[in-house]
């Protein structure tokens, strides 16, 4: 139901806006691998951090499996203490989703995006049960220490396909981003 | 002195002179007749060509008459089709300005069904707040299910004690042991019951968060679309006020 091109597009953006919004700072060393394994078992004491972006023919879990070790945490949350860290993450992991969101809306005008919710990693081995169309998995490593697997699951309710290629929408730090 | 003033003083000879006077009168008379002749004919014929003049004057007249009376019957029937268009234009007109009149109250219908419908976002945030505590409830099926694991897990090591127990006492503990491993079968059972129940619950965490925020992401999806028809119908409104009448 998703055409080959069409799979490749989606994962262009998925990997695309992992690069741009999962580091802090452009400086950052960023490492994407992608894990073959789609079924591999939950880390230990991690957590996902999932939200969905919604058009009528498709919907995308975007997913982010993150343990709140302390290189997590020193990284997210370094100098606010106070702040949560699955707070902290959340609005990453919206950052990201935003991104992925506005690289997918010049295929496919008609989008809407939840808010994040955090999930048991429990969950990852269930989401054959969503029949879903596209899943791809990527390992992502910042500075050789903060460790982040990212998973995306497309559900299509119709046929898809369309040219990748085109970029996703770069935004400035400290720029509005409406999503 | 004239000749007749002459005569008149000679008696006899005044006669005479009379006479020729007459004479010469009488001949001078066909000559002027036949002078007044002539000049009457000049003017007959002077008259005949005024006339002939005249005619061709009247003739030409009555053509111009004639080519007045077609290019006034032209202009008649070219008056009688501007009136009729002016009035099929009246019409035309009249009916585009009921015509706008009805789209305007169209537009403005649309815009409050679309300022209406954004209300909606209110029942999308509450399905959302449900899939919350939904969550919740899970959650704490979760925590029974954790409770219940290590209870479970406890079960199976008191089990195996007791086994352990009842092979020290020999014969007298035979039927114990039967006893010890019935409950260490069903702990074990019932830890694979919890294994599962655990893999349903996070089953259904997945299911529910993906359909809640499914629902809340198509909620924002139609919101958005919702805005851009109102603003869409607010802009024709203005456009259509602003469109001279």
């Amino acid at each position: 139901m998703i055409s080959e091109r069409a799979r490749a597009g989606f994962d262009d953006l998925f990997v695309a806006a992992l690069r741009s919004r999962l580091p802090r700072s452009g400086a950052d060393d960023i490492a994407i691998d992608p894990v073959m394994d789609a079924g591999a078992p939950a880390r230990p004491g991690a957590t996902i951090v999932v939200l969905t972006i919604s058009s009528i023919r498709f919907r995308l879990l975007f997913m982010l499996d993150v343990a709140e070790d302390d290189a997590m945490r020193a990284y997210y949350v370094p100098d606010n203490a106070a702040m949560r860290f699955r707070e902290a993450f959340a609005e990453v992991a919206n950052l990201c989703g935003g991104l992925l969101s506005q690289g997918l809306q010049s295929h496919f005008p008609d989008l809407g995006m939840s808010t994040p919710y955090v999930l048991d990693t429990g969950c990852l081995g269930h989401l054959d049960s969503l029949k879903p169309g596209h899943l791809s998995r990527h390992a992502v490593t910042i500075n050789g220490a903060v460790r982040i697997v990212a998973t995306m699951c497309i559900c299509a309710h119709a046929a898809i396909d369309f040219v990748p290629g085109s970029a996703v929408v770069e935004v400035c730090e400290g720029e509005l981003e409406l999503f | 002195m004239s000749a007749a003033q002459f005569f008149k003083g000679l008696p006899g000879v005044a006669g005479a002179a009379g006479l020729l006077a007459l004479a010469r009168r009488a001949l001078r008379r066909p000559q002027r007749e036949a002078e007044r002749l002539a000049d009457m004919e000049r003017q007959v014929a002077a008259l005949e060509r005024d006339n002939a003049r005249l005619q061709e004057e009247a003739d030409l007249l009555a053509r111009d008459n004639a080519a007045l009376e077609d290019a006034s019957s032209q202009l008649r029937d070219d008056l009688d089709e501007q009136v009729q268009a002016v009035d099929a234009l009246r019409h035309a007109v009249q009916a585009q300005r009921a015509g706008r009149a009805r789209l305007g109250q169209q537009v403005r219908q649309m815009e409050d069904e679309a300022r209406h419908l954004k209300e909606l976002g209110i029942t999308f945030e509450r399905w959302h707040e449900q899939m919350i505590s939904l969550m919740e409830q899970n959650q704490g099926m979760h925590a029974m299910n954790a409770e219940l694991s290590s209870i479970v897990r406890h079960v199976i090591i008191v089990s195996l004690n007791a086994s352990i127990e009842a092979a020290r006492a020999g014969p007298v503990g035979r039927g114990f042991a039967v006893v010890a491993s019935e409950v260490r079968q069903l702990a074990m059972r019932s830890e694979e019951l919890s294994k599962e129940y655990s893999a349903n619950l996070h089953r259904s965490d997945l299911t529910t968060t993906a359909t809640f925020q499914d629902i809340q992401a198509g909620g924002k999806m139609i919101m958005a679309s919702l805005s851009s028809l109102g603003a869409k119908a607010g802009q024709l409104g203005v456009e259509l006020q602003q469109e001279p009448a």
